[in-house]
C-alpha cells in the first residue's frame, strides 16, 4: 500500500495545515461556504409542506425522518435572484444550529474543501451582496473567493432583536401533515439515491485532502461497497470529520501482504499466471515498491518458476526514506518458506538475499508522475500505487502500460483496483487471487 | 583559497621553492581552470616557486614542455580537460623526457586513475580541493 | 535515480562546500524534480558517462555566486566575471568528481567530461525524459541547489 502521510499533503498544499473544512455551494452565481461542523448532511428535496403565514424566506418544512424542519430560502433570505430548480428539486443543506436543526435551500452545492484558517480573511463589505454581519469571513481557494456564512448569526436563536430571526415554528399538527407523508416514500427515493451519491462524493474528497487516495474508475466499485458497510457501522453520521475517520474507511483497502514479504501461498498463485517457460530477459516494473518487500517477493517467485530467465525489476518509490533501505533489506524471520529459502543466504546482520536476486532488483527514488523510460516489459506489480495518483495522471500511467507492456503481459494491482480501461485486458483468476494480461 | 600564516622560524628558512643555488624551480601548471591555476600559481609562488607557463588543456601542456624543456623542474597536471586529457598528457610528455618530473593535481580520486598515473610515471597525486600545506609538502618531495 | 547513487552527491555536496567555504552548511530535504531546468540564473554543468549518462548541475542565483567565488578566491569581487565563473565552474566539477569517487569505491564506474557554465534568467538545458535529484544546500552567501540527473543505460 502507498501511504501519504499528512505532511507532505500539507506540502503539497504549500506547507499550510488544514484545520477548517467547509461545504461550498452557490447563491446567485458567487460562491459561498459554511463550516462542515454546522452542516448535518445534504439533500435533494423534491418537494415539501408549503406552510402558508410563514416570512417569506420560509419556503415550508420538511420531514427528515420523522424530525420536522423548517426550510428557509437563502436567496429570498438575502433578497437574491433565486434560480428555478429544472425538476422542481432543491438543493438543501441541512444544519445543525445550537439550538436546532434546519434545512436551507441553495441555488447549488459544490463540494468540500479544506483550508487552513489562518487564510480566512475579515468581511469587506465589497466581498458579498449580504450583510457584513453575516459573514464571518472570506476566503480563496484553486482561483475562486469563498464568503464563508455565519449561520449561527444568520440563522441562530439568539438574533432575538433581528426581525429576520427565525422563528421556532411549532411543527404542523399530524393532520395537516397527512398530504406531506403521501408523498415521502417518493422524495425518501430520489433524495436517497441522490444524497448516497453526494455523501460518497464528500467522502471521497475527504480522502483526497487527509490521505491522497483519489478515487477514480480504479477503485469506484471498492468505495461503494466500503460505503455501504460504512453506513451500517455509523449510522447516519457518514461523514468523515478528521483524518481517524478517514483512515478508518480506508482500513480494510490494503492488499493482502501489504509492507511484508508474501508468503507461499499467495506467491505460488501469483507464479501460476506467469509462462511456464520463457527464454532471454523477463522486464518487470515494480511502482511504489515502498521499503522492497513486494519487489524481493516478486524476485524471488519469478526466479522459482522460471529459473533460466535474465531478470531485471525496476523498483521505483517517491518515498526516499523507505527505499534507500531496499537494497540493503535483511530478512529476520525464522523462514518465509520453500520458497525463499533457496534464494536467502547467512550474512553478519541476518539472512539476506543472494546476489543472483539482488542484482535482479534496480532500486530508484523516482516520482512515476514524472516522465520515465521504460524497456518493453513482461510484468507490471502496482498495487496499491495508482489510487494515490491523481486521476489524470492515472490515466496517463493505464497508457505507458498499453505503449510499453508486451501483449500477454502480467498485470498485478491492488486486490480492491481494476484497470481503468476493462477492454484492453483479460482478467485471470486462482482462487480469488486476481490479475490482467494484456491483450 | 586563503593561504594559512607559517609559523616564524628561529632560523631563517631557505623558501622551500628555490634549489640550493637559491634560483626558483621553474613549473608548468596545465589546468583547464582560470581559478585552479590561479590558486596553484598562488601557492607556489608563495614559497619561490616560479611559474614559467600555463597550459588549458593536455595538447597545449605537451607542447610547451617539449618548447620550454630543459627549463622546467616540475609540471602540474589536471587530469579532466577538453582536447586531451591529463593521463594521455602525461603519457606523451613521459615519452619526451622519461625524467620529466608530472605531479597529477585532479578533483578524482578513483584508485584505479591514481594507479595508472603513477604507473605511467607521475611522480605524486594530489586530489582537489587544494590545501596549501598539502600541496608544498608532496611537490617539495617529488622535488628533492 | 538509483538509491545507491544518492548518498556519495549528498556527501559530497555537502563536504565540498564546507572545505572550500569554510562555513555552517545548512542541508535541506532531498526532492524530485520533473526536469534538471536549472532556474536561479547561474548553473555550471558537468557531464556525466561510463555506467550512466546524465549530468550534475550546481545551480545559484548569480548574488550567491559572485559571494561564493569571493570566499574561494581570499578577495571580494564585484561581478561575475572570467575568474568568478571559473570558481564557480571548479566547485561544480570537485562536487561531482568527489561524488564520481565515493560510487567508484561502490562498484559503479562513472566518468565526467569538462564541466561548462551557463548564466542567463530563460536557461534551457535539454533533458528529455530525465527527472531531478535535487540537493538543496543553505549558506551564509545563499542558496545552492545541486541537481543531478541520471538514467542507467539499459
Amino acid at each position: 500500500m502507498k501511504h501519504v502521510s499528512l505532511k507532505e499533503t500539507k506540502n503539497l498544499k504549500d506547507q499550510t495545515r488544514i484545520d477548517f473544512k467547509m461545504v461550498t455551494f452557490s447563491l446567485a452565481g458567487k460562491d459561498y461556504g459554511i463550516d462542515i461542523m454546522k452542516v448535518k448532511e445534504i439533500s435533494k428535496a423534491a418537494n415539501f409542506t408549503f406552510v402558508p403565514n410563514a416570512a417569506p424566506f420560509v419556503k415550508g418544512v420538511y420531514n427528515l425522518r420523522g424530525d420536522i424542519i423548517s426550510v428557509i430560502d437563502m436567496r429570498v433570505f438575502f433578497n437574491l435572484e433565486a434560480e428555478k430548480a429544472e425538476d422542481n428539486t432543491e438543493n438543501m443543506i441541512i444544519l445543525r444550529l445550537d439550538s436546532h436543526v434546519l434545512s436551507i435551500i441553495v441555488d447549488s452545492i459544490d463540494k468540500v474543501i479544506g483550508i487552513s484558517s489562518e487564510s480566512i480573511q475579515p468581511p469587506h463589505p465589497l466581498f458579498g451582496d449580504i450583510n457584513i454581519k453575516y459573514i464571518s469571513g472570506v476566503v480563496e481557494n484553486d482561483g475562486r473567493l469563498y464568503v464563508i456564512l455565519d449561520v449561527e448569526r444568520i440563522l441562530g436563536d439568539d438574533e432575538q432583536g433581528d426581525g429576520r430571526a427565525v422563528e421556532q415554528r411549532p411543527a404542523p399538527s399530524i393532520s395537516s401533515a397527512a398530504p406531506f407523508n403521501a408523498r415521502e416514500s417518493t422524495v425518501s427515493t430520489t433524495a436517497s439515491a441522490v444524497k448516497e451519491d453526494v455523501d460518497i462524493g464528500f467522502i471521497e474528497e475527504t480522502l483526497i485532502t487527509f490521505l491522497s487516495f483519489y478515487s477514480s474508475p480504479v477503485n469506484q466499485d471498492w468505495i461503494r461497497s466500503r460505503f455501504t458497510a460504512w453506513k451500517k457501522q455509523k449510522g447516519e453520521d457518514v461523514q468523515l470529520a478528521n483524518e481517524q475517520d478517514a483512515e478508518a474507511y480506508l482500513s480494510p483497502f490494503p492488499s493482502p501482504f501489504s509492507g511484508s514479504y508474501w508468503n507461499s501461498d499467495f506467491a505460488e498463485k501469483v507464479a501460476s499466471f506467469l509462462p511456464e517457460d520463457h527464454a532471454g530477459n523477463f522486464y518487470v516494473w515494480n511502482p511504489g515498491c515502498e521499503s522492497g518487500y513486494e519487489s524481493y517477493s516478486v524476485a524471488c517467485l519469478i526466479k522459482n518458476r522460471l529459473p533460466n530467465i535474465h531478470l531485471r525489476i525496476i523498483a521505483h518509490d517517491n518515498d526516499l526514506i523507505r527505499i534507500s533501505t531496499a537494497p540493503g533489506l535483511v530478512v529476520n524471520q525464522a523462514s518465509l518458506g520453500n520458497l525463499y529459502d533457496d534464494f536467502l543466504t547467512e550474512g553478519s546482520r541476518g539472512k539476506q538475499f543472494k546476489k543472483e536476486i539482488k542484482d535482479a532488483i534496480l532500486f530508484e527514488y523516482h516520482d512515476i508522475t514524472h516522465d520515465n523510460t521504460l524497456p518493453k516489459l513482461d510484468m507490471v506489480v502496482m498495487r496499491d500505487t495508482v489510487s494515490y495518483i491523481a486521476p489524470d495522471r492515472q490515466q496517463h500511467i493505464f497508457n505507458t502500460l498499453e505503449e510499453v507492456m508486451k501483449p500477454g503481459g502480467l498485470l498485478i494491482l491492488g486486490a480492491h483496483e481494476q484497470p481503468i480501461n476493462p477492454g484492453a485486458w483479460e482478467k485471470v483468476d486462482n482462487s480469488g487471487v486476481v490479475a490482467y494480461k494484456k491483450k | 583559497m586563503k593561504t594559512t600564516s607559517d609559523f616564524p622560524s628561529i632560523n631563517e628558512r631557505a623558501p622551500e621553492g628555490q634549489n640550493n643555488g637559491g634560483a626558483a624551480f621553474k613549473v608548468l601548471v596545465v589546468d583547464d581552470s582560470m581559478f585552479v591555476t590561479k590558486q596553484i600559481g598562488q601557492i607556489l609562488s608563495s614559497e619561490g616557486f616560479e611559474v614559467v607557463a600555463t597550459a588549458a588543456d593536455g595538447l597545449e601542456g605537451v607542447e610547451k614542455y617539449k618548447e620550454l624543456y630543459p627549463h622546467v623542474d616540475l609540471v602540474t597536471m589536471d587530469i579532466t580537460m577538453p582536447r586531451m586529457d591529463g593521463v594521455s598528457a602525461l603519457k606523451k610528455i613521459i615519452e619526451f623526457d622519461k625524467d620529466a618530473k608530472v605531479v597529477m593535481i585532479s578533483a578524482l580520486g578513483k584508485q584505479d586513475l591514481v594507479k595508472k598515473a603513477l604507473l605511467i610515471g607521475a611522480k605524486n597525486y594530489i586530489v582537489k580541493p587544494l590545501d596549501r600545506k598539502k600541496v608544498l609538502e608532496r611537490v617539495v618531495s617529488v622535488l628533492k | 535515480m538509483r538509491v545507491e547513487y544518492i548518498n556519495p552527491f549528498v556527501e559530497a555536496a555537502y563536504s565540498i562546500m564546507t572545505e572550500v567555504l569554510q562555513t555552517e552548511v545548512e542541508r535541506k530535504d532531498l526532492y524530485l524534480k520533473k526536469t534538471t531546468q536549472p532556474v536561479m540564473g547561474v548553473a555550471a554543468l558537468v557531464g556525466l558517462a561510463g555506467d550512466v549518462e546524465g549530468r550534475v548541475l550546481i545551480d545559484m542565483s548569480q548574488d550567491t555566486a559572485i559571494k561564493i567565488a569571493s570566499t574561494m578566491n581570499g578577495e571580494e569581487l564585484t561581478s561575475l566575471d572570467e575568474l568568478a565563473k571559473a570558481t564557480i565552474t571548479e566547485l561544480a566539477n570537485m562536487i561531482t568528481a568527489q561524488a564520481v569517487t565515493k560510487l567508484f569505491d561502490l562498484g559503479f564506474k562513472f566518468d565526467l567530461t569538462p564541466p561548462s557554465i551557463i548564466t542567463g534568467d530563460n536557461m534551457s538545458v535539454s533533458n528529455a525524459n530525465v527527472e531531478a535529484l535535487i540537493v538543496p544546500l543553505e549558506m551564509p552567501q545563499g542558496l545552492v541547489e545541486i541537481n543531478v540527473a541520471i538514467r542507467e543505460r539499459a
